[in-house]
């Protein structure tokens, strides 16, 4: 081997656990901005596949919170009837098992406009009958399923988190394995509606409606056209397609792509502070060395490359544990199968591992630039001086 | 086997510490001939390093001329200076500053990156530089474990591998035992009986005097003894 590489070797060698200590500071900004990015790409398949649908939501102008009439769904068919579409009314639950603190997304919908509204759902065979026939059927999302071992048959009481508040019934008619989102379950709005009814609340109210529309030119006429038809309205509307309105959704609740990013930059930056620190710290410890090689002939820039592979090489293999604990995790272990709310799964990609070794990489040239520069820059006289 | 002369001519160094203006030669002139053991001598603060220092090109004069061989010295870049060093200079320091953690044949094979040579003939430079100064058995040990005097050897045959025309000892026996230092003392004579090196070595210790040809004192930054070394003459026949 190379009598460089040995050195190498060796000085990462000279202090374990200072080395250790230094890649492990690295690694761990390395796994948030890997599990970062993972989560900000999911949220970004979920928008890419929201503005494929030819989608449309229509929400109460008012807040999201704020129900809108059932009966717009009449009238928002006929806004332009040389442009048909189908309209979806949904209502939330969200909700919990009994014996789970887990939250649920689970949302009713209108049972006969669903499965032209959301086409990835119920293509298996007998799962659109089952959803038609069951009044208390429930379609869950795939990852849901897979989390809490439900299959087709099931049968599992869900307390809603909203109207009615008692325990609902429900019969596992699908487990979505076609469907984009993984993480939502939808059941029949007719048997909400009569639940509600039942506990006397109003059940003819609605908290969104999806509108399918058939092309894009289709999706712009009637994102411009439906909120003028209601405009002096009891309840105005607000109309966005589907990808504005979860970016929207997404922002104001807790904005996590700017969060996040934000996070990876303070933890990249405390990253890079703590490997300047030790290869200060090793340059100190080596002054004698370094102007010893100045004097037997070394130059500038073999100095200055000393301490930056050094640097490079603590950084790198930081890096590299950094961006592969989570890969294994989230590819090859049970990890992969737990649902998030709207990223849906964590998957991770290879490049994305490789960007974040660059990043480490990149940590590891700022870190070691100050302390390399100084050793380059070091006057082997004034050196042996300070150590006399 | 190469050596050079060396020839300081009215050399005035002057450190700056703040407003203070501190003059570590004043004016010093001296010619080395090529192939000669010189022994500096002097109390603290005379100028024995900063000579010794501004010989190898690790310090720049105030004033005056520092020729080594064909290198004028005060002429050349720090760039330049350091290419020369890894040719023609071999430094001996009293701390060793030996590379922990890397073996005696590793440490001495450093200088050799510096030259194009393959990695068969660098190990055989190596051999020869450990077969001189006597470790050929510790080629692999690294230098926490070999004892001072050893650790000195093998900063010797580092500063010899390259086979330098001019070899800087500076205070080597310095934190070493008396007989050690004997030891290491006859090693630097063995080198200049031998190899003809041009030797220039600063110590504060009298024995040290009596292995070089001349003993120069020096005093405040000026020369004020140059003395020729009787016994050299009995200490080198011994040594070839």
């Amino acid at each position: 081997m190379p009598l460089q590489l040995v050195y190498l070797g060796r000085n990462l060698t000279r202090n374990p656990l200072r080395t250790l200590l230094t890649a492990a500071a690295v690694a761990l900004p390395i796994t948030i901005v890997v599990l970062s990015s993972a989560v900000i790409d999911g949220i970004n398949l979920f928008l890419d596949n929201s503005g494929k649908q030819l989608r449309l939501v229509v929400v109460n102008r008012a807040s999201i919170v704020a129900l809108l009439p059932e009966g717009y769904r009449a009238k928002l068919e006929v806004v332009d009837a040389r442009r048909p579409i189908h309209v979806c009314g949904q209502r939330w639950l969200g909700g919990q098992l009994p014996n789970d603190p887990r939250p649920l997304s689970t949302l009713a919908a209108d049972v006969d406009t669903f499965p032209a509204v959301f086409p990835d759902y119920l293509l298996r065979p007998g799962e659109l009958e089952a959803w038609q026939t069951d009044r208390q059927a429930l379609i869950v999302g795939r990852g849901t399923a897979t989390q809490f071992g439900w299959q087709v048959g099931d049968r599992i009481t869900i307390n809603p988190s909203v109207p009615p508040y008692v325990p609902l019934q429900f019969h596992v008619v699908s487990t979505a394995p076609d469907a984009v989102d993984t993480y939502t379950l939808f059941c029949r709005r007719d048997y909400i509606a009569e639940e509600l009814k039942r506990n006397h609340y109003m059940e003819d109210r609605v908290s969104l409606f999806f509108v399918k529309c058939r092309s894009a030119s289709d999706l712009e006429f009637y994102r411009t056209a439906i909120d003028p038809f209601f405009a002096n309205a009891t309840d105005e509307t607000m109309t966005q397609d589907e990808k504005t309105f979860m970016n929207q959704f997404i922002t104001q609740q807790f904005d996590l792509p700017r969060n996040l990013t934000i996070l990876c930059a303070i933890t990249v930056l405390v990253a890079t502070l703590a490997a300047a620190n030790t290869m200060s710290m090793n340059f100190r410890d080596r002054l004698g060395e370094y102007a010893t090689l100045k004097s037997i002939g070394f130059g500038r820039r073999a100095i200055l490359a000393t301490v930056q592979a050094e640097s490079l090489a603590v950084c790198a293999a930081g890096g590299l544990c950094g961006a592969l604990v989570p890969y294994i995790a989230f590819t090859y272990t049970r990890l992969r199968e737990y649902p998030v709310p709207l990223i849906q799964q964590l998957q991770i990609r290879p490049v994305v591992c490789l960007l974040a070794v660059g990043v480490a990489l990149a940590i590891g040239l700022l870190a070691g630039a100050w302390p390399a520069w100084l050793a380059a820059r070091l006057k082997p006289v004034d050196a042996f001086r300070a150590l006399e | 086997m190469s050596a050079a002369d060396i020839e300081l001519v009215d050399v005035r160094k002057v450190y700056r510490k703040g407003r203070n203006a501190i003059s570590a030669l004043d004016g010093l002139s001296l010619h080395v001939a090529p192939g000669s053991f010189v022994v500096i001598m002097g109390p603290s603060g005379s100028g024995k390093s900063t000579l010794l220092h501004l010989v190898g090109g690790l310090d720049a004069p105030t004033a005056g001329t520092v020729r080594v061989g064909d290198a004028q010295l005060e002429q050349m870049s720090e760039r330049g200076l350091t290419a020369w060093r890894s040719r023609h200079v071999g430094f001996i320091f009293q701390m060793y500053y030996l590379v922990p953690v890397l073996t005696a044949a590793q440490n001495i094979e450093l200088p050799l990156l510096l030259f194009h040579m393959t990695g068969r003939e660098r190990r055989q430079r190596v051999r020869t530089a450990l077969d001189i100064v006597g470790l050929s058995d510790r080629t692999d040990h690294r230098p926490s474990q070999l004892s001072g005097g050893e650790e000195q050897r093998v900063a010797i045959a580092r500063a010899i591998v390259t086979d330098p025309d001019v070899i800087l000892a500076d205070e080597p026996t310095g934190d070493l035992d008396a007989r050690t230092s004997e030891e290491i003392l006859s090693l630097l004579s063995l080198l200049h009986a031998q190899y003809g090196k041009t030797i220039v070595m600063v110590t504060h210790d009298p024995r040290g005097a009596a292995h070089g040809q001349r003993v120069v004192h020096l005093d405040k930054g000026i020369l004020d003894r140059d003395v020729q070394n009787d016994t050299h003459a009995a200490t080198a026949a011994a040594h070839k």
